[in-house]
């Protein structure tokens, strides 16, 4: 390490937008041939930080420095032509161009009159896909015929044509399978042979162990420190990120558990729900864990009629539904709040009081006319029982911050006064004042005897607030936890695939109990 | 002098955020383009700015009055229909034919009319909700086959000698007011009170923001924007309907054009085309001013086709304020 | 081409005859091919007149002013907008065409060979001028094109009735008919003779202008980035292509073809007028069912010309037929309504 250079430095930057302070005061620095992780929880300013490297977002103060010399980055082409490149979540390729084309759009090889020089282009691709030793793919396909784990591969490759020295990888783990995590991680370690600086961000902190070198935490947007990887330790890093002790960020209610409320059994929709059964209680909460892709979203989304089920039977207090449609599922009394709320669960160009009356529209209305004061009733009643932060119930939910924003969506589907109430994600992206709030509020909604379902990634949230936890891999349920036994390692495993224990494998789970005991 | 000096001070204030409330909405801004036009229209000719001119105008708006509302409602939702015109034009053909060819009675064939362009529009909305065919395309197919099939069935012969009742609704008043504007305005407060009030007209607005939001919401988003489809092409057949009456005779070309005029009246209403927004208030202003230009300019003298290089360009300017107006609110 | 099949069957190999298949099946291009050979084929078997020389010179010439417009929207589609307003464009281009070359006010020394030069390329200059006005409002103005081109469709088509007060244009000089020129009358050829001698100019222009187009949508980098553009506005963006340009190039192209299609149209008979059919649908018409999805991002010229030659051989396969040519357009409309679902069904099982 000694000899290896310093390539990006982020020095004291800071920045705000209107109503928040995203970044106050972080450094941030990588070196050539390492992996620097960047933690923090979600609102922590990751993504603000990884945006100013990659000259999305100008800072308001602080400086960057490349190659010893200090920058300004005006636009994204800034970056890449001083080597940073920044591979996003939501990967930005063509799906209607091939492979080669993609990686070489905007620096194709030319042929001497200047036109696209196909067959070297092609020929190129293919040498820099096999210097990543990437072999099975071939240039020609059209990118939105590959896998997700394929298409990353080419943004990879993408950002190696461009000669890229800092490597921006923003939460490249979330949406693919196992194998492909691997893959991935095998490119990471050659491009750190390269001399290749790569920042790595990713909520999951075992991987920050597998493939990190340095890592540094953000919380609420304030840098808290850097460590060495190899001396540091998980709790240590979960400290820094959480910055309080777990009890505060879930306030976990003891509740009385119920009849059973939901049942599903053998539900199966193509290949993301296989023969899905478990059952839902009265005033319990279910932590539903698993990786990204492991089909949980789906189950919840055949539950709710979205995608109706091609097999199994649902059952609501016993009797047995057929729920073709969101309107059905409403009318049994089961609610979704979907994972991603601004695509999902809003309309944010609408009005707050739009918003939270759309899924009770009926309930507000007399022969198909809206009673514009109840309507506004509820909007007050929602602002007041979630305390959500908006000026009137006239404002426009897309100004809220993220976290209001959430509160909105779950006032929408309280309205519908369900008995069972399933959320994906719930705290994706809020802040983490706004975080604890929810997990008050989902507490205390068990507590009055809701049934919820909770679809995570985070596993200390899983953790922190189910009663039980359910974990899905490749469509299957493949394992169940009572709040007692569930540990970071046990559900870990079980989500990744390895989980050798017994006991609570789910065929225990036949009998109706056996989780408790 | 003391008390109404106070008097307009107080509300001046409030006069002030209403007039800036105004200017902020299309339809604020098209309602002062209209009042200035209208202005100065009436100072180049004074047969502009009489009731039976107005009355007659409004005769004439009545048929593509009757298609831009459903085509307001269609906007709203992020669609378009482009086949509204060779709807007109099926179901004019349709009426006629199956009166003088099929034998039906006048009334029946009236109702078969009406019928047919119901479901041509539901054909419409079932090849885009079902298909996913983008509607531009959608219609655009459908615009060539239904004309197709109206002139088909024509054999480019046209039908007259319709008995006397048949031209009281096209041609006849009632109290002075010719008899289609009854519909027209009718149409238009059926139409306004349905989009803003009902949970319809909600649904409408959330399908055409964010229509994987509205879904998931539990609105049925199909099935309504089929419903709106329907309406579409019924409205057009009406539309067809009030226009044989008003000229005494079908063709197969009645219509080709129109869904042009009745998107311009839309778009120029404030609504915007790529969905989400917009209001009948809008489009019938949109209407009125086209209707009052291209009228008050050929009665100024100006040669009737200039009148639309004004409307298109008055589209174009009245969106561009549109979008300088939203920026501005946005605080871009 | 080739070479792309080429590595593909050499990766994959597969069976001979579902490769054939997927060759054939796999774009757009080829499905209309075979369409076009089987209807020309079915439709001569039923009437043998039909094949006549005269008639299939028709078939390939009597939309050649469409699919060259087609090529200009095959353009602006890709790059994910549209343009309604062609259809205006070319007939008032085409009046202005007539105007300059029936005009009596050019001074005595101007040859006449250049008055028709003039009317002929001034048209295009003024069709590249209004494209770039166009391309202005969307780009830089932000202003949705269909509703700048709605507005544009009005203004011009006001501006054309207003300045030719509906009257026809004749007695145009006989060197100005361009498009009715054979330019291999005389030559020899070993098949197919009567036929190459007799095609006009029009057929040239198409099949010259879409192998040009091609290839530069193909190889050039600005052709390239139209796709970018329509495929992923934020990839190309952070890819450093120009939005902005991109686009005002697809419309000021769509302006040139426009105005190349219009002197093929005023050309072509010896007399000028103003009709409005909606030309501008048949042009969207043929770049849609040739594959060009109008979502943006996707589709070749070769497949709008294709659609267009498509759509006039149903037309004049209908009289062959004994069909009343009153359905043509029904016809045309299903026709249209069957490619695009099959497009999209196809689109959709590729996807999966």
């Amino acid at each position: 390490m000694a000899d290896s250079q310093t390539l990006l430095e982020l020095k004291h930057i800071s920045k705000s937008f209107p109503g928040v302070k995203a970044l106050d005061d972080v450094s941030f620095d990588v070196r050539s041939g390492e992996v620097h992780a960047l933690l923090g929880e979600n609102g922590a300013g990751k993504s603000t930080l990884i945006k100013i490297a990659s000259g999305v977002y100008q800072p308001d103060g602080g400086e960057i420095v490349v190659g010893g010399k200090a920058v300004r980055f005006g636009s994204p082409r800034d970056a890449q032509v001083h080597g940073i490149a920044t591979i996003y979540q939501e990967l930005l390729l063509y799906p209607e161009l091939s492979v080669a084309e993609n990686i070489f759009m905007g620096h194709a090889p030319r042929t001497r009159l200047g036109a696209v020089n196909w067959p070297e282009m092609r020929r190129k691709a293919e040498e820099l896909l096999a210097s990543l030793n990437i072999h099975d793919l071939d240039v020609t396909t059209k990118v939105g015929r590959l896998t997700v784990g394929n298409r990353q591969r080419v943004e990879i490759a993408k950002a190696l044509s461009m000669n890229a020295r800092v490597l921006i990888m923003d939460e490249p783990t979330a949406a693919i399978t196992e194998a492909d995590v691997e893959r991935l991680f095998e490119i990471i370690r050659l491009l750190k042979g390269r001399e290749v600086g790569v920042v790595y961000i990713s909520h999951r902190l075992h991987e920050v162990f597998d493939i990190g070198d340095r890592v540094t935490v953000l919380r609420d947007g304030r840098y808290i420190a850097t460590k060495a990887v190899a001396e540091t330790t998980e709790d240590e890093l979960v400290n820094m990120m959480v910055g309080r002790t777990l009890d505060t960020m879930f306030p976990k209610l003891e509740t009385q558990v119920g009849e059973v409320v939901l049942e599903v059994r053998g539900l199966s929709r193509g290949r993301m729900v296989r023969d899905v059964s478990f059952q839902l209680r009265a005033g319990e909460i279910v932590g539903m864990a698993g990786l990204v892709g492991s089909g949980r979203s789906e189950v919840a989304q055949t539950i709710f009629g979205l995608t109706p089920p091609q097999a199994g039977t649902i059952l609501m207090r016993g009797r047995e539904i057929k729920i073709k449609s969101p309107r059905q599922a409403m009318r049994y009394g089961i609610a979704y709040l979907p994972e991603d709320r601004g695509t999902q669960g809003l309309i944010r160009q609408m009005e707050l009081r739009h918003n939270t009356s759309l899924t009770v529209l009926r309930d507000l209305s007399r022969a198909g006319f809206i009673n514009r004061q109840k309507e506004m009733q509820l909007a007050q009643s929602t602002i007041e029982k979630l305390s959500i932060r908006a000026y009137s119930p006239l404002q426009i939910v897309g100004k809220l911050s993220g976290g209001n924003q959430q509160k909105v969506v779950v006032g929408k589907w309280l309205a519908t006064r369900p008995r069972v109430l399933i959320v994906d994600e719930p705290t994706r992206g809020i802040d983490v004042g706004a975080k604890a709030e929810i997990h008050r509020l989902l507490s205390e909604l068990a507590q009055q005897g809701l049934a919820i379902l909770m679809i995570s990634s985070e596993l200390p949230e899983i953790l922190g607030m189910s009663d039980r936890i359910l974990v899905m891999r490749e469509g299957r349920l493949v394992a169940e936890f009572s709040r007692a036994e569930a540990t970071q390692e046990n559900v870990g495993m079980a989500m990744m695939g390895n989980w050798t224990g017994n006991g609570n494998t789910l065929k225990v789970q036949a009998d109706g109990a056996a989780w408790q005991a | 002098m003391a008390t109404r000096e106070t008097s307009l001070k107080k509300s001046s204030p409030a006069l002030f955020q209403q007039v800036q409330g105004v200017l902020r909405t299309q339809e604020g801004v098209l309602l002062i383009i209209t009042i200035i036009s209208v202005l100065i229209l009436a100072t180049q000719t004074d047969k502009f700015l009489t009731v039976k001119n107005l009355l007659n105008q409004g005769r004439l708006m009545t048929e593509i009055g009757l298609i831009a509302l459903p085509m307001t409602f269609i906007i709203i939702t992020g669609g378009i229909d482009l086949s509204v015109g060779s709807i007109v034009g099926l179901s004019a053909i349709m009426l006629g034919y199956s009166w003088h060819n099929l034998g039906f009675p006048l009334e029946v064939a009236i109702a078969i009319a009406l019928g047919i362009g119901a479901l041509a529009g539901a054909i419409n909305g079932l090849i885009i909700t079902r298909f996913r065919v983008p509607p531009l395309i959608a219609t655009l197919a459908t615009l060539a086959f239904y004309r197709g099939l109206a002139e088909g069935i024509a054999q480019a012969r046209s039908v007259t000698g319709y008995p006397a009742w048949f031209f009281d609704l096209g041609q006849r008043e009632t109290l002075g007011i010719p008899n289609q504007l009854y519909f027209l305005v009718i149409g238009i407060v059926i139409s306004a009170i349905l989009l803003s009030r009902t949970t319809f007209g909600r649904s409408l607005y959330a399908i055409g923001n964010n229509e994987l939001a509205a879904r998931f919401s539990g609105i049925p988003v199909n099935r309504n924007k089929v419903l709106i489809y329907a309406f579409s092409g019924f409205m057009s057949g009406f539309a067809g309907y009030v226009l044989v009456s008003r000229v005494s005779t079908t063709r197969s070309d009645m219509g080709s054009g129109w869904e042009l005029d009745a998107i311009a009246a839309v778009v120029l209403g404030g609504t915007s085309i790529t969905g989400g927004t917009g209001s009948i208030l809008g489009t019938t202003i949109g209407l009125v001013l086209i209707q009052l230009l291209k009228n008050g300019l050929a009665l100024s003298g100006v040669t009737g086709d200039a009148t639309i290089v004004v409307i298109g360009s008055v589209l174009i300017l009245s969106t561009l304020i549109n979008i300088v107006v939203q920026r501005r609110l946005r605080g871009v | 081409m080739a070479s792309v099949t080429q590595t593909v069957s050499m990766r994959r190999p597969r069976s001979q005859v579902s490769s054939v298949l997927r060759t054939i099946f796999g774009s757009q291009e080829s499905v209309l091919l075979v369409v076009l050979v089987l209807l020309i084929a079915y439709v001569g078997h039923s009437n043998s007149g039909f094949l006549a020389t005269r008639n299939m010179v028709n078939v390939f010439a009597g939309y050649a002013y469409i699919a060259i417009a087609a090529l200009g929207m095959t353009m602006v589609i890709v790059t994910g907008n549209i343009d309604i307003s062609v259809g205006s464009l070319m007939v008032t281009l085409s009046m202005l065409s007539g105007a300059l070359v029936t005009y009596k006010g050019y001074p005595s020394w101007l040859p006449l060979d250049a008055i028709i030069g003039i009317s002929w390329l001034l048209p295009i200059v003024i069709g590249a001028l209004i494209g770039a006005i166009i391309g202005f409002f969307v780009t830089y103005l932000r202003i949705p094109a269909i509703v700048v081109t709605l507005g544009f469709l009005s203004i011009l088509k006001g501006v054309l009735i207003m300045v030719s007060q509906g009257e026809r244009i004749t007695g145009m000089p006989t060197g100005y008919a361009l498009a009715q020129r054979r330019p291999l009358q005389g030559l020899d050829f070993p098949i197919f003779e009567d036929f190459f001698r007799m095609l006009t100019m029009p057929v040239f222009f198409m099949v010259f202008l879409m192998i040009v187009v091609a290839l530069w949508m193909r190889y050039s980098p600005t052709g390239r980035a139209m796709y970018a553009v329509g495929g992923n506005a934020e990839a190309a963006r952070l890819s450093g292509i120009s939005e902005h340009r991109i686009v005002m190039t697809a419309f000021i192209l769509n302006g040139v073809f426009v105005g190349i299609a219009a002197v093929l149209n005023a050309t072509q008979f010896s007399v000028i007028q103003v009709t409005l059919p909606p030309i501008e649908l048949q042009i969207i018409t043929a770049t849609v069912v040739g594959g060009v999805s109008i979502l943006g991002g996707t589709g070749t010229v070769v497949g709008a010309v294709l659609a267009a030659i498509l759509l006039n051989t149903i037309t004049k396969a209908l009289v062959f037929l004994d069909i009343s040519p009153f359905w043509t357009r029904a016809i045309q409309g299903l026709m249209i309504l069957v490619t695009v679902l099959a497009d999209l069904i196809r689109r959709q099982r590729q996807a999966e």
